[in-house]
């Protein structure tokens, strides 16, 4: 519970005997002068009233069938559907104000605090040397009422209670904190332009992902049941037996037609999702720390302090890489790997992109994370992508033998299908399942022995490795803290070992795999001078193991 | 032609670890095998062949509960230098662990209700990644305890702040 650097306390009595004072306050949302403690901003009221409306459109969704059931007039049906309006309205507004009154924050020299909590009183705090990270997030509602929902947090865990958060304050205050809690000057702000700005023409990237395909199918299968219940069950399934007698009726039109269908409006969807997304999307290289901004609807503003930055990783999903895209993401100590509703994982810094223009902007992030410029020389292995070290053949052998079981098994069920099957055209084309099963695992053996890779920059280890997702990882030296080397029993058959750099960032290790025994060592090695050093042995003596 | 290899650490565990293992293992296997025998009685006809089959599973459980613990008493090495931690384990897969002493966040000693009855006790250093905790397995009481003592020690020596 207790994170460090953050008090939490239950209030006692006396301290909520205090509020009431504050509650008279002429100045309604603004500053409460008295002691420095202020409120959140007053519009949130207008706010949460605007989104109960959601709440009462569900609510006379379900009231309405409900009375039409028992046969009640239209008028009945209007009132009560208007009186239950009001009294979720009503309620939701009254929760918010209570919620407004009781919540006060202020900042002191020293410290953030936070006083909140209807039923139990709490007061958090937060020491502003600690703050590592303030985020700003509105939707569109917020937006239209210039308020924003600000998170400080000091970076330290990916836990809740490292984190607080103002929901809402206007948005010039919530800027003039964030500059004040992360000590900028505005003049100083962005000095050198942009590290990275949004190209429409990215978003031919955005459908080349898996959900592309089936996004549509689940978002139909998520519909069904909601329409089923605010009595729409006839038309639904009427509609279904349509279209599944249709299928049945023109299988060779039906079917392709379909699959077009589906596929554009996965597309469409993907399109639609990146566009929210990555709308406006914004990198800045602010003295000590990164700034991204991004979202058409909802916007969010992320800083990332550079002293948390170990590394990039370069990810290219199979889809997004034969288009001849990538994505970059950060390794950063106390991220969390998804935030809460959020589509985008924490650690990407930018859309998927053209690979030239990752590997520019990976390289130039990585470079920001040196205290001096004559980092840059390091961030040149990563920019040439093809100055990786490729790893022995033993590799693919490796690969290709592990690739050869799936097959027999595959091969195998198949025999026994063709065997026993009752209908005649399976047992003629049951063969064509092992076939092609064997033709990818061959290459996706040859393509994995292919992506393995690595590299000693300057300041960085850079490792590649995947099929699926073929990542590249540049983790800074500095940052690894520990190396754990495995060497599994046909490994060591075949000369090769894994080398694993364990750090306090992102997923917490990465791996060489499957390097040539001595490169693999010489490798960690040098990588962080004088820490493996001392137990290695080297000759021609053979040391026993 | 030159090589490069990974010298073994110079530390073994406490030669006692045989002994704990192996009633660990016992614990483990011995209901297995008890399992298999009880089941073999109770739910079949009897027929010799699974006898047999039952029979050599029992007693390859009990003999892997015997050798087992020698085996990995065979490779698990320790080292503690100035610098780092080192470790290596592991019988078919060898893994060597190597942990710098300025990244050592904390040194944990622990000691099991079993393990108390050797007087044996393990030591768990944690570095800031979380694939990174280094654990030396199975020592005296008494060099578990100072090893704890010199680790904190050299620990709070280092300076920053071991991420």
């Amino acid at each position: 519970m207790n994170a460090p650097g953050l008090r939490r306390q239950d209030m006692s009595a006396p301290d909520a005997g205090n509020l009431p004072g504050h509650h008279r306050d002429p100045q309604g949302s603004a500053v409460n002068t008295q002691a420095g403690w202020r409120r959140l901003a007053g519009r949130s009221l207008w706010v949460s009233g605007a989104k109960s409306l959601a709440l009462v459109a569900g609510a006379a969704a379900g009231l309405t069938r409900f009375l039409l059931g028992q046969d009640w007039q239209a008028g009945g049906i209007v009132a009560a559907c208007a009186g239950a309006a009001v009294l979720i309205v009503a309620a939701v507004l009254a929760y918010d104000l209570a919620r407004l009154r009781t919540t006060r924050w202020r900042l002191t020299p020293e410290r953030l605090e936070l006083r909140s909590g209807l039923t139990t009183r709490q007061h958090r705090s937060l020491p502003r040397d600690r703050v590592r990270s303030v985020d700003l997030r509105a939707d569109p509602i917020l937006r239209i009422f210039g308020l924003t929902v600000v998170k400080v947090g000091t970076g330290e865990h990916a836990g809740d209670h490292t984190e607080l958060k103002l929901d809402p304050l206007v948005r010039k205050d919530a800027e003039t904190l964030r500059r004040t809690l992360l000590h900028q000057d505005e003049e100083r702000e962005a000095r050198d332009g942009p590290l990275a700005e949004l190209r429409w023409s990215w978003i031919r990237y955005a459908p080349l992902s898996v959900w592309t395909f089936t996004a549509s199918a689940l978002v139909l299968g998520a519909l069904y049941k909601p329409l089923n219940a605010i009595g729409l069950k006839s038309v639904t399934s009427r509609v279904a037996n349509d279209l599944w007698g249709w299928i049945a009726a023109q299988p060779l039109t039906a079917v392709p037609l379909l699959l077009a269908v589906n596929l554009s409006v996965g597309a469409l969807g993907a399109a639609l999702l990146f566009a929210e997304s990555w709308g406006r999307y914004r990198l800045e290289h602010e003295p000590g720390r990164l700034r991204l901004r991004r979202g058409l609807l909802t916007t969010r503003s992320l800083t990332l302090e550079v002293r948390r930055l170990r590394g990039v990783e370069i990810s290219e999903p199979l889809l997004l890489r034969l288009g001849g895209g990538a994505r970059v993401k950060t390794v950063a100590t106390g991220l969390g790997e998804k935030a809460r509703n959020e589509t985008e994982d924490a650690a990407a810094l930018a859309p998927p992109l053209p690979r030239d223009l990752a590997w520019r902007l990976a390289a130039e992030v990585a470079s920001a994370g040196g205290a001096h410029p004559a980092g840059v020389p390091g961030s040149r292995v990563i920019a040439g992508g093809t100055a990786l070290i490729p790893h022995p053949r033993a590799a693919r052998r490796r690969r290709v033998v592990r690739a050869l079981p799936a097959t027999a098994l595959v091969a195998a069920a198949a025999g026994v299908a063709s065997w026993s099957a009752p209908w005649p055209w399976v047992r003629a084309w049951v063969w064509l399942i092992p076939v092609v099963v064997l033709v990818a695992g061959m290459w996706g053996a040859v393509e994995s022995a292919r992506n393995l890779g690595h590299a000693l920059g300057a300041r960085h280890l850079v490792s590649r490795r995947g099929v699926v997702v073929r990542q590249t990882v540049a983790l800074d030296r500095k940052g690894i803290s520990g190396w754990t080397i495995t060497e599994s029993y046909f490994q060591r058959r075949s000369g090769l070992l894994t080398v694993s750099a364990t750090t306090s960032a992102g997923r917490g290790h990465y791996e060489v795999v499957d390097v040539g025994r001595e490169t693999g060592l010489e490798l960690a090695s040098r990588a962080v001078p004088g820490l493996l050093e001392p137990f290695l042995v080297r000759g021609t003596t053979v040391a026993k193991q | 032609m030159s090589t490069t290899m990974l010298r073994p650490p110079r530390n073994q565990a406490d030669p006692r670890v045989i002994p704990w293992w192996t009633v660990q293992w016992l614990l483990l296997m011995a209901p297995i095998a008890v399992a298999a025998v009880a089941a073999y009685w109770i739910f079949t006809e009897h027929p010799l062949w699974l006898g047999a089959a039952v029979a050599v599973f029992a007693v390859a459980c009990v003999v892997l509960a015997l050798v087992a613990p020698r085996a990995y008493y065979r490779v698990e090495r320790w080292e503690v230098t100035g610098e780092a931690v080192y470790t290596r384990k592991g019988w078919l897969t060898h893994t060597w662990r190597v942990a710098p002493m300025s990244r050592i966040q904390r040194v944990d000693t622990a000691r099991g209700p079993v393990q108390r009855l050797f007087g044996l006790a393990d030591v768990t250093v944690t570095t800031a990644s979380s694939a990174g905790a280094v654990k030396i397995e199975g020592l005296d009481r008494a060099v578990a305890a100072e090893l704890a003592e010199r680790l904190t020690a050299i620990t709070q020596a280092t300076p920053g702040d071991a991420t």
